[in-house]
């Protein structure tokens, strides 16, 4: 009964002190870690097309396409089919590809879900942070420093 | 002791009906407001309270996007529940399947008719009232019955027997205590029974504490509360929904409005528990200040917090060990407490 | 390769000059038709028609009482099962029977009469690449459906060709169905969509009133072919994504700890020493967390209502989450570890990140006591969980039951002690036992386990913190392309949230598997649920299920 009655009691207590551990989401947005991995954003003015980010995809989710002389024509990447394993940043030599904190995704079919690259330039900031800043101090380890100011629009 | 007169005579009154039509109208009337009181809070309980009490106890926030701390929540979940397909099982015992979440909603209103709610309301006040509250919530168990006879599914038919079993293993503790408490009031008529814990018990620095049977025999009180849980089929003893077990017992195969008559039922069912329990053990409507429908409200409401408190905090009992706890534990302890009062009262009057 | 190294690491070997694969072909005489050297053990091959016999005395005699996986594979000219059996006394005495079996005819010898765990292992050899077990009980499909045409994992399978079943091979839904017969008993279908199997899980039960008379697990839902995904992946990157969605229940870095570790093994790689606390560090949080979810159901199962317990178990765990997303980048599907170390030095400020697992760990003590409290001490909890569900500490090595399910058994195996990996051998922390052997063991394991897992992180953090700054290797130098050698054999386990984890690899030369099989403990545990819950109540039956603690996506894989 001692044992019953002290569950009761810290429920009890749960109850009175009004804490909550759940937020209200859209109106209080999560705090993303810097490192979270959410939509990729494509910059085409850095990418140099190497393929490399095709070949280490385990999923294929990306797809490029050039034309006979290896200028880029498309790249398109199916961000429902994506696992989010950020590989495809790590292989890139030029910063082109990179995993926003984005995670708010929605579309009406799986088809809406293809992004191809003018969607992927357009894929908005988490709160206005650009990861590559705030990934800065890891970024060392694994990608070169890229060339120049970094443009995504 | 004067009767008091009884809401139906009250309405007739005001219309200035007379004779049969009067009665046969003021009950109608009567009946129709008291449902209808039940009905609101049942909805105030079932979509709203009950999420919002569960999520307190889990440091939750829950519903409050519609409407003023989410109370609208209570429309939208009526449109969503009744705008749902009723989906009819092959094989289905048709007129059993169809009667039984009706049962179900209105032997738990009916129980209310005979209980005095304060400020006069009050549908009829027969002699034997206790006797018909209790008969009257003890149908719904003949609808569990018939939904888990006529669902054609397994998991209903064992939600069904779980729910005679702990029916006939906890009526009895939960008739028997009360009738503790009819030894003590020497009458069956719920006025009377509300009427006698009026009377001063005694006065701690003026402050005077009435004989509600509550503080006059507390154990009967622990008792009822607990056979009380078990008899609404709120945790730890909801053994015949035990949605972990057998998914959601009796109701396993019910959708849309059948479902909301037997999700309202279960509500109204708690609420009659607790009615029964104010009635009983609490001095029914009585209370300083606030006018008797609000103290009457105010203990039902209680009774239900309660309810939502155990379900928070405490693990449902396996079924053999609920029997043994029925058995074994709670008839032995109500027959031995109807023994020691009735010797009390017999020695003291 | 390192094959000739690790033969002469072996202490034993060095002082008897006799190498344990010499030792086992003696005892087994002529059993042994020839040899194999695997790289953790070495392999006897014995004739399919003798795998009993060479079972039996390797288990009586020579104390392999551990069948801890079985792999099965096609090559071009033959079938081949291994066993790869070990002990539970001591786990790094390992050794590999290797039954191979001619492609016209691939019969071999069921182990099920040595072993009751290679019941499920061979069914599901048969079912993914066709080999047909003599003596086995009941040889039947387990993951794919009993109507499925050819054996997926068998070279001259067609991927492209259309499964036609027609209604009449399927169970006819509409069909009445009574094979309870004329007896009392009654037959329900517990899943595949049941609120308390935890995921896809269709357990076909037989019950008499409320007793269970007889049960049978039916699995399968959730198979995603990880086995094959894997072997279509190269070593180097494009695994590790996937065994975090093995067991998905936040045991990501415990299931990538277990590819690393093999892939690391058969590659020979070192890993650095820093790199080597962090993941011990993260994957002691994702065991916190994992355990919180198994807590936090359990507990659902019993009381029966998504109430307090199960919000205070999630919330515990959000903050775990929290640290874990600060680390990897990830809640979930973490692909932290790498090849040769982890992806991602400790988040700058690092003090911040310390303080934040030391906030953690400061309150954890108090989060525990809560759920004694409301769990451990609770008279209906215990009422509940006492005596019931039991699985004797004998029945469950046959069954294989490792992880907590076997330490609540009072099995003392934990593969993070006794074939000891990562940095847990250099830090003070205990192997949590029960000897209950009933479902309320069980939930103690887990419940002290999340304890010394805070033990171990705040020893991690310690020595992260003190770590001079010019030594932080988090990597070591892997080539980008990743080949071990043709025909090098491997198995390797790590200590995951649920258990023995463990992956076979067989390299073929070029960057990607040949064949990759992965022991997944769920998968080993769940089969002894109809040792526990027979002749028990419904009830007893689901919160042994839950105290098993499985994720139906380790299960299927």
């Amino acid at each position: 009964m001692i044992g019953i009655l002290k569950g009761m009691a810290v429920t009890l207590r749960h109850a009175l002190d009004g804490e909550t551990f759940t937020v209200e989401y859209p109106e209080t947005a999560p705090e993303v870690s810097p490192r979270f991995r959410g939509v990729h954003k494509f910059s085409q003015e850095r990418c140099i097309w190497c393929r490399q980010c095709e070949n280490v995809c385990p999923n294929d989710t990306i797809q490029i396409v050039q034309d006979d002389k290896r200028n880029g024509e498309q790249y398109n990447l199916h961000i429902g089919q994506c696992i989010y394993c950020r590989l495809c940043e790590e292989v890139c030599p030029v910063d082109a590809i990179l995993l926003t904190q984005n995670f708010e995704f929605t579309a009406d079919t799986k088809n809406d879900f293809v992004y191809n690259k003018e969607q992927l330039k357009n894929v908005p900031w988490y709160k206005d942070i650009d990861p590559l800043n705030s990934r800065n101090p890891d970024r060392n380890a694994w990608i070169g420093e890229g060339e120049g100011e970094v443009d995504y629009q | 002791m004067s009767l008091q007169a009884v809401l139906p005579d009250t309405i007739s009154g005001l219309l200035g009906l007379e004779g049969i039509l009067g009665d046969v109208v003021g009950g109608l009337v009567g009946a129709f407001l008291i449902a209808n009181i039940m009905l609101i809070m049942t909805a105030f309980a079932g979509p709203w309270a009950k999420r919002k009490i569960t999520a307190a106890f889990g440091d939750r926030i829950a519903v409050n996007r519609i409407g003023p701390f989410g109370l609208l929540t209570i429309v939208t979940d009526a449109v969503r529940l009744l705008s749902k397909e009723l989906i009819v099982p092959e094989g289905v015992d048709r007129p059993a399947w169809d009667l039984a979440p009706m049962v179900i909603p209105f032997s738990a209103l009916l129980g209310f008719a005979v209980i005095p709610m304060g400020n006069g309301i009050q549908l009829a006040d027969p002699e034997t009232g206790l006797a018909f509250a209790f008969a009257a919530a003890s149908i719904a168990s003949l609808g569990i019955v018939m939904t888990g006879y006529a669902s054609n599914n397994k998991f209903s038919l064992i939600g069904a027997l779980r729910a005679v079993a702990s029916n006939i293993a906890y009526e009895i503790p939960l008739v028997v205590t009360a009738a503790s408490v009819v030894i003590f009031a020497g009458s069956l008529r719920m006025s009377e029974i509300v009427a006698v814990q009026a009377e001063p018990l005694l006065s701690v620095a003026g402050v005077t504490i009435p004989t509600w049977f509550a503080f006059v025999n507390p154990f009967a009180f622990a008792l009822f509360i607990i056979a009380n849980l078990a008899e609404v089929g709120r945790n730890p003893f909801d053994i015949p929904e035990a949605p972990t077990e057998i998914v959601a017992g009796f109701q396993t195969e019910y959708s849309s409005v059948y479902f909301v008559l037997i999700y309202l039922g279960e509500f109204i069912h708690i609420f009659l528990g607790g009615a029964i329990a104010a009635t009983l053990f609490l001095g029914g409507p009585a209370g300083p200040v606030l006018p008797g429908f609000v103290w009457f409200t105010i203990k039902i409401w209680a009774f239900f917090l309660f309810t939502q408190w155990a379900r928070s905090a405490i693990p449902r009992l396996r079924v053999d060990q609920f029997l043994e706890i029925g058995w074994k534990g709670m008839l032995v302890l109500s027959f031995a407490n109807l023994v020691l009062t009735a010797i009390i009262v017999g020695v003291i009057v | 390769m390192s094959l000739e190294e690790q033969q002469s690491d072996d202490p034993a070997e060095l002082e008897s000059g006799v190498s344990r694969g010499d030792e086992l072909a003696d005892l087994l005489g002529d059993l042994v038709v020839g040899r194999e050297e695997h790289l953790n053990a070495p392999g006897l091959v014995i004739r399919p028609d003798e795998v009993q016999d060479a079972l039996f005395k390797l288990r009586d005699e020579a104390g392999f009482d551990h069948l801890s996986c079985v792999t099965a594979q096609e090559y071009e000219d033959r079938y081949e099962s291994i066993y790869h059996l070990t002990k539970f006394d001591d786990r790094t005495d390992e050794v590999s029977v290797v039954v191979p079996t001619s492609k016209d005819n691939p019969v071999s010898q069921s182990a099920e009469p040595v072993f009751r765990t290679a019941d499920w292992h061979e069914r599901e050899a048969y079912d993914l690449v066709g080999i047909q077990y003599e003596d086995h009980p009941d040889l039947r499909r387990i993951l794919l459906p009993d109507t499925w045409q050819g054996h997926p994992l068998g070279l001259d399978y067609d991927q492209d060709r259309p499964q036609i079943a027609t209604l009449r091979e399927h169970a006819n839904p509409l069909e009445e169905d009574h094979r309870a017969g004329d007896s009392n008993t009654m037959y329900i279908n517990i899943g595949p969509h049941h609120p308390a199997t935890h995921g896809v899980l269709h357990v076909e039960t037989v019950v008499d009133g409320e007793q269970v008379v007889d049960l049978d697990s039916d699995i399968g839902y959730l198979h995603r072919c990880e086995e094959q995904m894997c072997q279509q992946g190269t070593y180097r990157h494009q695994i590790m994504p996937y065994p975090d969605r093995w067991d998905y229940i936040s045991a990501g870095l415990l299931n990538e700890w277990a590819y690393a570790r093999t892939a690391e093994d058969l590659a020979d790689i070192e890993v650095p020493e820093y790199a080597q606390i962090i993941r011990t560090m993260g994957a002691e949080l994702c065991r916190i967390a994992s355990h919180m979810i198994a807590l936090g159901t359990f507990a659902l199962d019993v009381y029966g209502d998504f109430t307090a317990i199960f919000m205070y178990a999630m919330r515990d765990r959000e903050i775990v989450q929290n640290i874990l997303e600060d680390l990897t980048g990830q809640r979930m599907m973490f692909n932290y570890f790498r090849l040769g170390g982890v992806v991602w030095d400790l988040p700058e400020p690092r003090e911040e990140f310390f303080e934040k697992i030391r906030d953690f760990i400061d309150e954890l003590p108090q989060a525990l006591e809560e759920y004694h409290d409301m769990i451990t001490s609770n008279e209906i909890l215990q009422a509940r969980t006492v005596g019931t569900g039991v699985l004797p500490p004998e029945v469950a090595k046959s069954y294989g039951a490792t992880g907590p399910v076997a330490r609540g058994s009072g099995i003392d195996y934990d593969l993070r002690r006794d074939d000891s990996y990562g940095y847990y051998d250099e830090l003070d922390w205990d192997v949590v036992v029960e000897d209950g052997c009933d479902n309320f063991s069980r939930l103690l394991v887990r419940m002290r386990e999340v304890e010394e897992s805070a033990k171990i992180i705040q020893q991690c953090v310690d020595l992260l913190e003190d770590w001079p700054e010019d030594e932080r290797n988090i990597q070591a130098n892997v080539p980008r392309t990743l080949k071990p050698e043709e025909d090098t054999e491997i198995y390797r386990a790590v200590e995951g949230a649920k258990g023995e984890l463990g992956i076979y690899i067989r390299a073929d030369g070029t960057d990607k598997p040949a064949r990759f099989k992965i022991r997944s403990p769920c998968f080993s545990n769940l089969q002894t649920l109809p040792e526990m819950s027979e002749g028990e109540y419904i009830p007893d039956m689901i919160a042994s299920l839950g105290s098993l603690d499985i994720v139906l996506g380790e299960v299927d894989r």
